[in-house]
């Protein structure tokens, strides 16, 4: 019997005979300076509590100063993870002369299976370990410290200049032309600024004539900065002259402007710019320049931890956008109304975050009478392809007339792929159930979907053959759990996202849900009671974390990183960091777990 | 000399009874501390109150495998002892007889050597009480953690005075009191110091 500290958690979680059971089965131990207590590998004998001392957690695979990645001292716990998972992860070593408690295996497991909340302590959930992750890596901050060191060079734009000579007439002209709020006039005595409210003051409440000179309303005492001062210097520099706009002077002359907003959204996520940018854009070449920022914009979030689930809400809507703008500037407005453009595949599902391939398909209305149409879609697909968006290795898209059809051709199509069930059918009727309206009028879209859940969600056969490639790719775990480690790395696409997807998508056929992204497919799921919601919450963050790790990969091919090398869905085990890898396998159970839950429901265990 | 002649003759004595293996030589890893509190500090005539004893095993203080025994109560418990145990009368209600005490405390420590502190003055009460009833002295090996410490003082700093208050020795060697005056803190408290003993506590504080 030993008086030990037990008023902290977990063991808050005993009652007082667990406690007295704590107090007379521990040991006690010395552990040197610098020797090892629990070496990585070793199988865990002991829930080691400290008493005195500081003891370091150290991934022995990482290099020098990032091995260690954790720290324990007085009142803390460690060991009990290395006792349900087997052996220990890590090496446990101690930073001091240190005193611990030791609280065998054997007791350790008893107390487990007396005290379910006692158990649940240490085994923490995805979702929990995750937000950790996610924590850490907004920390990391890189990004938004290049927000902070941003210079003035990098966010100016270039001066609208007029004349001495020139009159109001043609500075409201020249400033509408250009969709800007201020002008440089150049005088004798160096440049003014003049903007749309001095013009308006001057027009309204001086009472000046349109073609008096413009010169007359300029300021000439500028606030000035120079190319190479640092971006919130700048918003210092506004906020105490209480300007909106500074003019950037190099060797005496004007070479830009720096307008608060633009400041502003400089420091922003940049979301609402890019985002802008598509909402004005009058041209193709203007609405391009948008989407070749969107990689810029999906780091800018990534940097900043933004939960990847809002991300691809954000993408969705804005490449949405893009490909409706696409829409309108291309086809002849009188067909908007009987005709629907639909995005498939990821891209219907809103998980699409970087421009992968373009998956589109075309509705007409049964009575719509259009002649070039195969020429348009043709001229609609090289657009997106200039827009970014790569054509579909499978042709799926609107140049290709199977992917063109009215109505009831769409409807005798689906009729045909749900009788015929071979593997191109059924791959057909899932690129189908995940498309959605980007253009037109949605409710063709409707009509079609429909026709689909009707004759497919209460085909049990059918429903059958469907999910079945949910299970053809093997999760790369080893037979005792742990993570497969080849060279050439994992493919998390195969091995986890693509069950996800396929088997959230096909419940979703059988209980009918209309909604196409997974994630809310699972919230339905969930809803409906197909699902236990902790087990869909767990499906979902593992989706996300795939994304996520699928999406860094893609995203340092885009820096033009050419060590990674390969393919974006290949995942080098031994290149992530502890955490990371440690979900990774959590996650890769989760999808394993849900496999066999699917073989379950969808008979597939013989097939 | 005379205590070796005196577990001879034990030895021979006891050679057939149920006793005798504690008479062989140790060869396990283990060892084990003990301590007792009583009602008084003159070894002729103060009585055991209570008993304890620990196991230590290679660098490990096994806390689980302990021994804490509380006596019937002695007559010669006083108001002076009671303030340093704090076992009051009432408090050995129920206790164990001497006899049975020692026969399960014999049956704990085995051949084990023993660790104590101030080892000598546990022995000489537990002796006391052993020889009459069981006919032998305990034959077993012992450490004296007190002067082991004075012993490893002086060799690493030979002009300190070495104070001997037994707080101030755990302090000196940073182990934690883990329930001053009561038989079984004492006794993990006077294990773990042995073990930082063993480990050369003060030569590595020298070195540092």
């Amino acid at each position: 019997m030993v008086d030990v500290d037990l008023s902290q958690p977990p063991f808050t979680f005993l009652d007082d005979e667990g406690r007295a059971r704590v107090r007379s089965g521990i040991d006690l131990a010395y552990f040197d300076r610098d020797e090892i207590i629990l070496e990585a590998g070793q199988p865990g004998e002991f829930v080691f509590i400290i008493h005195k001392g500081e003891v370091a957690e150290l991934d022995t695979t990482l290099p020098g100063a990032r091995e260690r990645i954790g720290h324990y001292t007085h009142g803390d716990l460690f060991g009990a993870i290395s006792i349900l998972n087997g052996k220990s992860r890590y090496r446990f070593r101690a930073e001091q002369e240190s005193l611990c408690y030791l609280l065998p295996k054997a007791l350790f497991l008893q107390l487990c299976d007396d005290y379910p909340a006692f158990a649940e302590f240490f085994r923490q959930t995805l979702a929990h370990k995750a937000r950790l992750l996610t924590e850490q890596r907004a920390e990391g901050g890189v990004t938004m410290a290049g927000f902070m060191l941003a210079r003035v060079s990098e966010c100016m734009r270039q001066p609208l200049c007029v004349g001495p000579a020139s009159t109001i007439a043609e500075a409201v002209a020249t400033l509408h032309d250009s969709h800007a709020d201020s002008l440089l006039v150049n005088g004798e005595q160096g440049a003014g600024m003049v903007t749309k409210t001095d013009l308006l003051n001057a027009l309204v409440l001086e009472g000046r004539e349109q073609d008096s000179p413009v010169q007359a309303v300029a300021h000439f005492e500028l606030v000035t900065v120079t190319p190479d001062q640092y971006l919130f210097e700048v918003l210092v520099v506004m906020t105490r002259h209480k300007v909106e706009r500074v003019v950037v002077m190099e060797q005496g002359a004007p070479c830009g402007v720096v307008e608060l907003t633009d400041v502003l959204s400089y420091f922003s996520s940049r979301s609402y710019v890019v985002s802008l940018q598509v909402a004005q854009a009058d041209s193709l070449e203007a609405l391009a320049a948008a989407s070749r920022r969107t990689p810029e914009l999906v780091r800018a979030l990534m940097a900043q931890g933004v939960k990847l689930r809002f991300a691809m809400g954000l993408l969705a809507a804005l490449n949405g956008r893009i490909m409706n703008k696409a829409w309108g500037f291309l086809i002849d407005e009188r067909y908007h109304g009987d005709s629907c453009l639909m995005v498939m595949g990821s891209e219907g599902r809103g998980e699409q975050i970087l421009k992968t391939d373009q998956d589109n398909g075309l509705i007409l209305a049964d009575d719509l009478d259009w002649p070039d149409c195969a020429e348009q879609m043709q001229r609609l697909t090289d657009t997106l392809i200039e827009l970014g968006y790569p054509p579909c290795p499978g042709n799926i898209m609107v140049s290709n007339p199977e992917w063109v059809g009215s109505v009831t051709q769409w409807r005798g199509r689906i009729a045909r792929w749900a009788a015929g069930r071979d593997g191109d059918s059924l791959m057909k009727l899932a690129i189908l159930l995940d498309s959605h309206a980007v253009a037109g009028n949605p409710t063709l879209l409707e009509q079609v979907r429909e026709e689909l859940f009707e004759r497919c969600s209460r085909d049990e056969i059918l429903l059958s053959y469907f999910a079945r490639p949910a299970l053809r790719f093997s999760t790369p775990l080893t037979l005792f759990g742990s993570l497969k480690k080849p060279q050439h790395g994992i493919d998390i696409k195969k091995g986890g996202i693509f069950p996800i997807v396929h088997g959230v998508r096909a419940m979703a056929l059988e209980r009918g849900i209309r909604v196409t992204s997974t994630l809310e497919r699972l919230d339905a799921l969930a809803e409906d009671g197909r699902l236990e919601a902790r087990f869909a919450e767990d499906l979902g963050e593992a989706l996300s974390l795939f994304t996520q790790l699928r999406l860094e990969q893609q995203l340092a091919r885009l820096d033009g990183d050419g060590s990674k090398g390969g393919k974006p869905d290949r995942v080098v085990v031994q290149e992530l960091s502890s955490l990371e890898r440690d979900l990774l396998r959590e996650a890769l159970h989760i999808v394993k777990d849900f496999k066999q839950r699917l073989s379950h429901r969808f008979h597939l265990e013989y097939s | 000399m005379l205590k070796v002649l005196r577990r001879a003759a034990d030895r021979r004595r006891q050679a057939d009874g149920y006793y005798a293996w504690l008479f062989q030589p140790y060869t396990g890893d283990e060892l084990v501390a003990i301590d007792s509190e009583t009602t008084g500090l003159d070894t002729r005539s103060a009585e055991l109150v209570s008993l304890a004893a620990v196991k230590i095993r290679g660098d490990r203080v096994l806390a689980s495998e302990s021994l804490d025994l509380r006596l019937q109560r002695p007559a010669s418990l006083s108001g002076d002892s009671i303030r340093i145990h704090g076992l009051r009368g009432i408090d050995l209600e129920g206790g164990e007889s001497i006899g049975a005490a020692l026969g399960r405390f014999l049956d704990f420590i085995g051949n084990r050597p023993l660790v104590g502190w101030c080892l000598d003055f546990d022995l000489s009460i537990i002796n006391r009480e052993l020889r009459p009833r069981f006919g032998f002295d305990l034959p077993n090996a012992g450490i004296d953690v007190a002067h082991a410490y004075v012993r490893q003082l002086r060799r690493s700093h030979p002009e300190v005075e070495p104070g001997l208050r037994f707080e101030q020795v755990a302090g000196a060697l940073g182990v934690p009191v883990m329930g001053r005056h009561t038989a079984l803190g004492d006794a993990v408290t006077t294990a773990l110091m042995y073990l930082r003993l063993e480990r050369g506590a003060m030569l590595a504080k020298r070195s540092s």
